[in-house]
């Protein structure tokens, strides 16, 4: 030991020490998160799953009925509501992810080129990002006014149709009229993510390809796209869960109307939960929805920690 | 990828996957800019023509694209003889909580997840996760029964109890994302001079984050400004209720006071777009940080 000289003695000794407090301060700065994620997240998931066993009101003590809920959405006297809010809602978030992807990349690509005011069309461009969901919820909703709204108003007026369209009263309508809502407000955060993805790739790529006389295509497709994929695939994935469990748009746009048609499933957990006041069938609903996300997050989360815990 | 090269690709963000004198598809890019423009800012035109529009003007079929006269009637009926001036005060006051809360406490777990070591940091790390990604819906439910039972609804309190539940990962994960950028060597300057952890942490390693801090700021405000299930849910005294919730109460029946709906719709977009306005060069270069990274 004594060929070790002090200065190093001293710094493993500050080095255990320090290891040991550590062990402390961690547990304490993570203590107020750990509270939240534990209490608010974890525990609230696992009473759902509870509450889901049980025949239960608001303020009530609950029935046991193990699972009849689950029976009664599958194939009981519940499950023609429940498919068809499990269609409804995979057409809803589909059509709205691939509106809002192509709608996205596009943008992204044109804007990281250099365009003179670039900066303003990216502000302009972003804004819907930042105006409450019900802001722009109940903005469409007066735009598809079957009398006065907007859209009606500009195709009458130029002669495109004669009689005005029932946007959110046509059953066969009323879906993609939510879904151009929702389009409107979520592209901008693709358009976001995919730019910052875009700007990540180092020019001298391009450069490199172009002295080697490649051209604009195949820069593109071997060159932008490889490198977006894990953007793409992650936001994609994120959107899909996000999208999905929307309900402002559903339910200031039409309610879940006409005769349910864009009845999404968290409209129907609402439903069947504050108006029908059944909470255990009302938590039952995205509970059943559950291993679709399950996996998603569990392939997300992979990701997310293999880039976020480098150490 | 050198820090050089991405700068310089910020810089200068000519992708040369187009060609350079390829005139006839930059005018094109200029085209489809232009129409996405349009297609943006129409909605906001629309909510802005019609909270100038006069009552009387709603029910003409003409005059709808320009009105013939304006009014500020709607607007003045908003904030000074409506409740909606308190669901906008409520919707500040849980919004600056929540954002402070979760700035605070994501700060603090988000340095312990990349600096210090402790059993259980793995797995924490990936609970967080979980957490960010938990769907809400799912979440909805059990939170009103947990508030009922706790006496916690129609509050202020319990309703920003609940935006924590996706501020906080949120805010853990960005600072995360961002500490890990600080370079050690700096604390570990301070830790050699007799520094503790602690004050590392507040004096050293917060100070060089604030890009992130502004953007987990702006994010966390407006998620929470803009939060309208859980509002909905937990609150029916109309003296509590948020901005969203409130607006939502315009209608009575089956009749939508457009032009008050409207004018609700302006004021209460006003702090979130100032933010964004505000804060829009760190977001841009924040957003790498969060959930996707480039």
């Amino acid at each position: 030991m004594s060929t070790i000289p002090a200065a190093q003695r001293e710094a493993t000794v500050l080095f255990q020490k320090s290891r040991n407090r550590d062990w402390q301060l961690g547990y304490l700065l993570i203590l107020p998160a750990a509270v939240v994620i534990v209490g608010l997240i974890a525990y609230p998931f696992l009473y759902s799953i509870w509450m889901s066993l049980q025949v239960i009101r608001v303020g009530g003590v609950g029935r046991f009925v193990w699972f009849q809920n689950y029976a009664s959405l599958l194939y009981g006297f519940n499950s023609g509501r429940f498919w068809n809010s499990v269609l409804v809602t995979v057409e809803y978030t589909v059509t709205a992810e691939l509106g809002k992807f192509l709608i996205g990349i596009i943008t992204a690509l044109i804007l990281h080129h250099s365009l003179k005011a670039r900066g303003l069309f990216r502000t302009l461009l972003f804004i819907p990002w930042a105006v409450p969901a019900v802001v722009s919820a109940y903005t469409w909703r007066w735009m598809f006014d079957d009398r006065l709204g907007l859209w009606n108003t500009l195709l009458l007026g130029a002669g495109v149709i004669q009689s005005p369209v029932l946007w959110l009263s046509n059953i066969d309508l009323a879906l993609w009229s939510v879904v151009a809502a929702t389009v409107w407000q979520g592209t901008p955060f693709w358009t976001m993510t995919y730019l910052a993805g875009l700007q990540s790739i180092p020019s001298e790529i391009y450069e490199a390809a172009h002295v080697d006389g490649a051209s604009s295509w195949q820069s593109f497709w071997s060159i932008t796209m490889p490198n977006m994929v894990s953007v793409i695939i992650v936001t994609f994935m994120l959107s899909s869960i996000w999208t999905s469990n929307n309900l402002q748009y559903v339910y200031i746009l039409t309610n879940g109307g006409p005769v349910n048609a864009t009845e999404t499933f968290p409209l129907l957990a609402y439903t069947i939960g504050m108006r029908d006041y059944n909470l255990g069938l009302a938590a039952a609903v995205p509970l059943l929805f559950f291993p679709v996300f399950a996996i998603l997050i569990h392939f997300l989360s992979g990701r997310l920690l293999r880039e976020g815990f480098e150490q | 990828m050198s820090a050089t090269s991405r700068a310089q690709t910020a810089a200068n963000p000519v992708v040369r996957w187009l060609g350079k004198d390829n005139h006839g598809w930059l005018l094109i890019g200029y085209v489809i800019l232009l129409v996405a423009v349009v297609w943006t800012v129409l909605p906001l035109y629309w909510v802005m023509i019609s909270s100038l529009k006069p009552d009387a003007d709603f029910y003409k079929m003409q005059d709808i694209l320009w009105p013939s006269t304006f009014t500020i009637q709607h607007y003045v009926d908003m904030i000074f003889h409506s409740g909606f001036p308190i669901n906008l005060r409520n919707s500040l006051v849980v919004a600056l909580a929540t954002t402070v809360v979760s700035t605070i406490v994501g700060s603090m777990a988000g340095y312990a997840l990349v600096r210090l070591r402790f059993g259980g940091r793995k797995v924490f790390g990936r609970l967080l996760i979980y957490s960010y990604l938990a769907p809400g819906s799912i979440l909805f439910i059990p939170i009103f029964g947990m508030m009922v039972a706790l006496h916690l609804t129609n509050s202020l309190f319990g309703l920003g109890l609940t935006y924590l539940t996706f501020t906080v990962p949120f805010c853990t994960w960005m600072m995360m994302g961002y500490m890990q950028t600080v370079p050690v060597e700096l604390e570990e300057a301070a830790l050699v001079d007799g520094a503790n952890r602690w004050t590392t942490l507040w004096r050293i390693v917060l100070p060089l984050t604030v890009p992130a801090l502004v953007v987990v700021s702006v994010f966390s405000f407006t998620l929470s400004w803009n939060e309208f299930l859980y509002a909905l849910v937990l609150v029916q005294n109309q003296s509590v209720m948020t901005a969203p919730v409130g607006l939502a109460f315009l209608q009575a029946g089956d009749v939508f006071f457009w032009g008050k709906i409207m004018a609700a719709s302006i004021i209460m977009s006003v702090p979130p777009m100032v933010l964004y306005l505000f804060g829009q060069k760190w977001l841009v270069s924040g957003w790498t940080l969060g959930s996707v990274k480039g």
